[in-house]
């Protein structure tokens, strides 16, 4: 029996928020705020990096490119690379075991999600507690293993600091795989090992994606991991600027330019591959 | 067999990345009770005096007062900010409106170092007063991306059909915005209110430019101790400021849920 279909008649959209206009007002109140409080002023710092005095224009940049501070900004990148990795092998393995393997998956993410509310200074002061020779890895072993004041503290540090941001998105990422397609696999005799391997691992990819690139960004500009836990030559850019803006404000200004400039390249090659805001959208 | 598989499999992982995120905040908590005068576990004794010591100290109290004020400051203006924002962008079509959110994901992407210097320059050049409106116009600048990112993400669930019922209702436009919209994107805007806030608490790297000796707050004070010679009285003070954190958390989570 065919009841047929009721026809309402055509309405016009009433709600006065989706008007378009209003929308984008509000969208356009939002990035005007975040032009006048952020992009200008990074803008302005990019003006006094240039030298109108003596010399060449762009003196500080080649002060700003030379030795140590070259140095400094491949050491930064070298940092965060390497928490990167290590970050993504720790998170992988065990947002794994949440989403697939844990009876008490709630628990066990509220306690990943658990450090996030404490201030990261607190997070560092207590890794070097840990470290330190009143804490209790050198009052059972008598030695900190070399990694207080080292390039060791400073991985472990931003590691500790920035495995929920690497947890995060990769669980909600296995999350979402249809668990049907692990049955698939395995009625068809894949091992397990070949499941993680052609569908499991292919379909997190973009929570690998987003952790790999929100770790990065946060650990290459970290100033509190060196300054708490690093020694004097684990500096990274952001504690050099911070030391340059006391006697040199041009210096510190081209150096964070040059800085971000090398961030914004390997985020836009990255982009190149995965789009960004769409990767962050996922969070 | 296979349960054991997986134990072998998994066991060192959980252990590892619970110790690394966990154990910190036990250290801090630990040593601030501890009777010895150097920061360690307490194996002989626990004792409140730090804490005694620490309220005690009419500067911490000072920048506990200083980090509250900044904290909720930033909470009202990014907490509007953002929302507005995300508001925006779920209900905007415009091209490149994917372009436009990431820019808006700027401040996460910049170290908070080049943040606090521009920031202070800037705020020199347009004469903004050095002290509360700086560290507050700055911190809400660096909590905007979180705002805007949890906001929106909890109102693309917004059924705007609401709206629309409201209307046929026969209220007016008004009348729908203040009881409808509003209600609905409360418990949205407290959310990111209540980051803003936390990240605000916290944040030390683009804050050591701005403070002034009038408005140190909290975290500058624990840096400054850290490297000038260790007490448990640091602890106590971290474990304070952990303590307040989630006690907002808390309260900020029963309101918008």
């Amino acid at each position: 029996m065919n009841l047929g279909t009721v026809r309402l008649p055509e309405m016009p959209s009433l709600s006065m928020l989706r008007d378009r206009s209003t929308a984008k007002l509000l969208m356009a109140i939002g990035l005007g705020w975040l032009t006048i409080f952020f992009i200008v002023p990074v803008v302005v710092l990019l003006f006094e990096s240039l030298n109108f005095g003596e010399g060449s224009l762009l003196e500080n940049y080649s002060t700003a490119l030379s030795g140590t501070y070259l140095r400094t900004l491949g050491r930064t990148m070298a940092y965060a690379f390497i928490t990167t990795i290590v970050c993504l092998v720790l998170a992988y393995w065990i947002a794994y075991y949440i989403a697939f393997k844990a009876k008490r998956q709630m628990l066990m993410l509220g306690f990943v999600l658990l450090p996030l509310w404490v201030a990261i200074i607190i997070r560092y002061f207590g890794v070097s507690l840990f470290f330190l020779p009143t804490g209790p890895v050198q009052q059972t072993f008598g030695t900190d293993f070399g990694v207080l004041f080292s390039t060791t503290g400073v991985i472990v540090g931003l590691t500790s600091a920035l495995l929920p941001f690497a947890i995060l998105p990769i669980y909600n990422s296995l999350q979402s795989i249809d668990e049907e397609l692990i049955n698939a696999s395995q009625v068809l005799g894949a091992r397990p090992m070949s499941t993680l391997r052609t569908v499991i691992f292919p379909l997190s990819l973009s929570g690998v994606i987003a952790s790999a690139l929100f770790v990065y960004i946060l650990a290459a500009g970290s100033f509190l991991a060196p300054a708490i836990l690093g020694g004097p030559g684990d500096f990274m850019m952001a504690n050099v600027i911070e030391q340059s803006f006391s006697y040199s404000i041009p210096l510190a200004a081209a150096l964070s330019v040059v800085f971000t400039v090398a961030l914004l390249i390997l985020i836009g090659i990255f982009n190149h591959y995965a789009n960004i805001s769409e990767v962050l959208g996922d969070l | 067999m296979t349960e054991l598989r997986t134990r072998l499999a998994f066991y060192p992982a959980i252990v590892l990345v619970y110790a690394i995120l966990l154990v910190p905040l036990v250290i801090v908590i630990a040593t601030s009770l501890t009777v010895q005068s150097a920061p360690t576990i307490p194996t002989d004794g626990l004792t409140l005096d730090w804490y005694v010591s620490l309220f005690q100290n009419q500067r911490l109290i000072d920048a506990m007062i200083v980090s509250t004020i900044v904290a909720s400051a930033t909470a009202v203006v990014a907490g509007i900010v953002g929302t507005i924002t995300a508001f925006g962008f779920v209900r905007a079509e415009v091209r490149m409106k994917e372009t436009f959110a990431t820019l808006m994901l700027l401040p996460l992407m910049i170290s908070p170092v080049i943040t606090g210097v521009a920031f202070l320059r800037f705020g020199g050049l347009l004469a903004i007063p050095r002290g509360y409106p700086q560290i507050i116009l700055a911190h809400s600048i660096l909590a905007l991306p979180f705002v805007f990112l949890i906001v929106r993400s909890r109102l693309l669930t917004f059924d705007e059909r609401l709206e629309d019922a409201s209307m046929i209702m026969g209220a007016n436009r008004l009348e729908t915005t203040f009881n409808v919209t509003i209600p609905v994107i409360a418990p949205a805007m407290i959310a990111g209110m209540l980051i803003a806030f936390v990240i605000s608490f916290g944040e030390f790297t683009a804050t050591q430019f701005l403070v002034t000796p009038s408005t140190t707050t909290v975290p500058i004070i624990i840096f400054n101790q850290i490297q000038t010679g260790l007490s448990p009285e640091i602890s106590a003070l971290a474990t304070t400021l952990v303590a307040i954190m989630i006690i907002v958390s808390v309260l900020g989570d029963r309101i918008s849920s």
